[in-house]
C-alpha cells in the first residue's frame, strides 16, 4: 500500500465520523477517484462492522446471589456503620427526664388545682391524681365532687425529641 | 441496599461483558467488574445522572481494567511485537483484505473468532478499539481515558483494525 500514513488516518476519521464537514468533502471526492482509499474504507468498515455484534451475546457466568454476595460482604467490610442498622442506646440524661417530666409535671399541677379550688372542704371533697406506669407521659386528675377530669399529656412524645434521638445514637 | 443489588442485577453482565473485553480473561473480568460495583457504591453520591447508570458504571469498570493492564505491563518485558504495534508493524503497509472475512457467520462463531483475534493484540491497541466500538467514546474522550494524544489514539485504532482484519481472514482461511 502505497497512500501515507496521514492520509490512513484521515480515511479512518472520515468513516468514525471525526471530521468537519468541508474535511469529510474532501475525503468523499477523493474517494470517488482512488481505489485502493474506497478498498482501504471497506476493510476498515468491516471490521466495525464484525466488531459491534462480539459484546451482544455475553453473559456473566456466575449465578445472581453468588455474584451479587461477595460485592454485598465487600461493602459491609468497607462500610459497617453504613450496612448495618445502628443499636440504639439510652443515655443517663434521656432516662431520668423520661421520669422527671411527668412527676414535675404532676407536682405542677396539683399545686395549681390546690392554690385555684382553695383548702379540701368540710364536707370532703375527693380528688384523685394518676399516671400511668407504662406511659409515664401521661396521668389524668379527677375531682369527682365537681365531676371534673382533666389528662396531661406530654407532647411530643418523649422518644420523639429531636436532641435525645441525636443523644442517643452511637457515633 | 437492596435497591443497588436490584441495579447490580440489571446491569451486572453489560459491566462483566466490558471488563472482559478489556481483561480476556473470565477470572479476572469477574473480580474487577465486582470491584466496579463495590466502588460504584461507595460513590454513588457522585452520580449526577449526566448519563446512563449503566454508562456511570461502564466508566468506572474501564478505568479499573486499564489499572490493572498498566499493572501488568509494568510486570512484563515488552515483547518486540508489542514494539513495532505501537510504531506501525507490516499492517500499514499490507495491502486491503478486499472480502468481509467474517460474512455469513453465526454469532456464536463470529463471537469465538473475534475473541480469539483481540487476544493477539496489545492490550493498548486491545482497549481502544473496546473503548471506541464497544463504548462509542470519540476520539478525544479515549486520548483523556488512555492519558494519551488524539494522534496516538488514531494511531492505535488504525493499526488495531487492520490488525483484526487480518487475524479474522487469517482464522476464515483456516477454516
Amino acid at each position: 500500500m502505497n497512500m501515507d500514513h496521514e492520509k490512513q488516518l484521515k480515511l479512518q476519521a472520515f468513516l468514525d465520523e471525526e471530521l468537519s464537514e468541508a474535511e469529510a468533502k474532501e475525503v468523499a471526492s477523493w474517494l470517488a477517484k482512488d481505489q485502493e482509499a474506497t478498498l482501504l474504507l471497506a476493510e476498515l468498515r468491516n471490521t466495525r462492522q464484525s466488531m459491534a455484534r462480539f459484546e451482544a451475546g455475553v453473559r456473566l457466568p456466575e449465578s445472581r446471589e453468588f455474584y451479587w454476595s461477595k460485592i454485598e460482604r465487600e461493602i459491609e467490610r468497607l462500610e459497617p456503620a453504613a450496612a448495618r442498622p445502628e443499636p440504639v442506646r439510652t443515655s443517663w440524661l434521656a432516662a431520668w427526664r423520661r421520669f422527671l417530666v411527668p412527676a414535675g409535671a404532676v407536682a405542677a399541677l396539683l399545686i395549681a388545682v390546690l392554690v385555684t379550688i382553695g383548702p379540701p372542704t368540710p364536707q370532703g371533697g375527693r380528688l384523685e391524681a394518676e399516671s400511668a406506669f407504662n406511659d409515664p407521659g401521661v396521668f389524668t386528675y379527677h375531682d369527682y365532687d365537681n365531676h371534673a377530669t382533666l389528662v396531661w399529656l406530654s407532647y411530643p412524645a418523649e422518644k420523639d425529641f429531636p436532641d435525645s434521638d441525636q443523644n442517643d445514637k452511637v457515633q | 441496599m437492596e435497591a443497588f443489588e436490584e441495579l447490580v442485577a440489571r446491569h451486572r453482565d453489560k459491566i462483566y461483558a466490558r471488563a472482559f473485553s478489556m481483561m480476556r480473561n473470565e477470572e479476572e473480568a469477574i473480580d474487577l467488574s465486582q470491584e466496579a460495583w463495590v466502588k460504584g457504591w461507595q460513590r454513588l453520591v457522585q452520580f449526577q445522572g449526566e448519563s446512563s447508570f449503566g454508562t456511570w458504571m461502564t466508566r468506572i469498570v474501564i478505568n479499573l481494567c486499564l489499572d490493572q493492564l498498566r499493572k501488568q505491563k509494568r510486570q512484563r518485558t515488552e515483547s518486540i511485537e508489542a514494539m513495532d504495534d505501537e510504531t506501525g508493524g507490516v499492517e500499514r503497509h499490507m495491502p486491503p483484505i478486499t472480502i468481509n472475512p467474517t460474512a455469513g457467520l453465526e454469532r456464536n462463531e463470529l463471537r469465538q473468532r473475534i475473541d480469539k483475534a483481540l487476544g493477539q493484540l496489545s492490550y493498548e491497541h486491545r482497549t481502544v478499539l473496546v473503548l471506541h466500538e464497544f463504548e462509542e467514546m470519540e476520539y478525544k474522550e479515549i486520548a483523556k481515558t488512555m492519558n494519551c494524544s488524539i494522534g496516538t489514539v488514531m494511531s492505535r485504532l488504525f493499526y488495531a483494525r487492520r490488525k483484526m482484519a487480518t487475524l479474522l481472514n487469517d482464522l476464515r482461511k483456516e477454516k
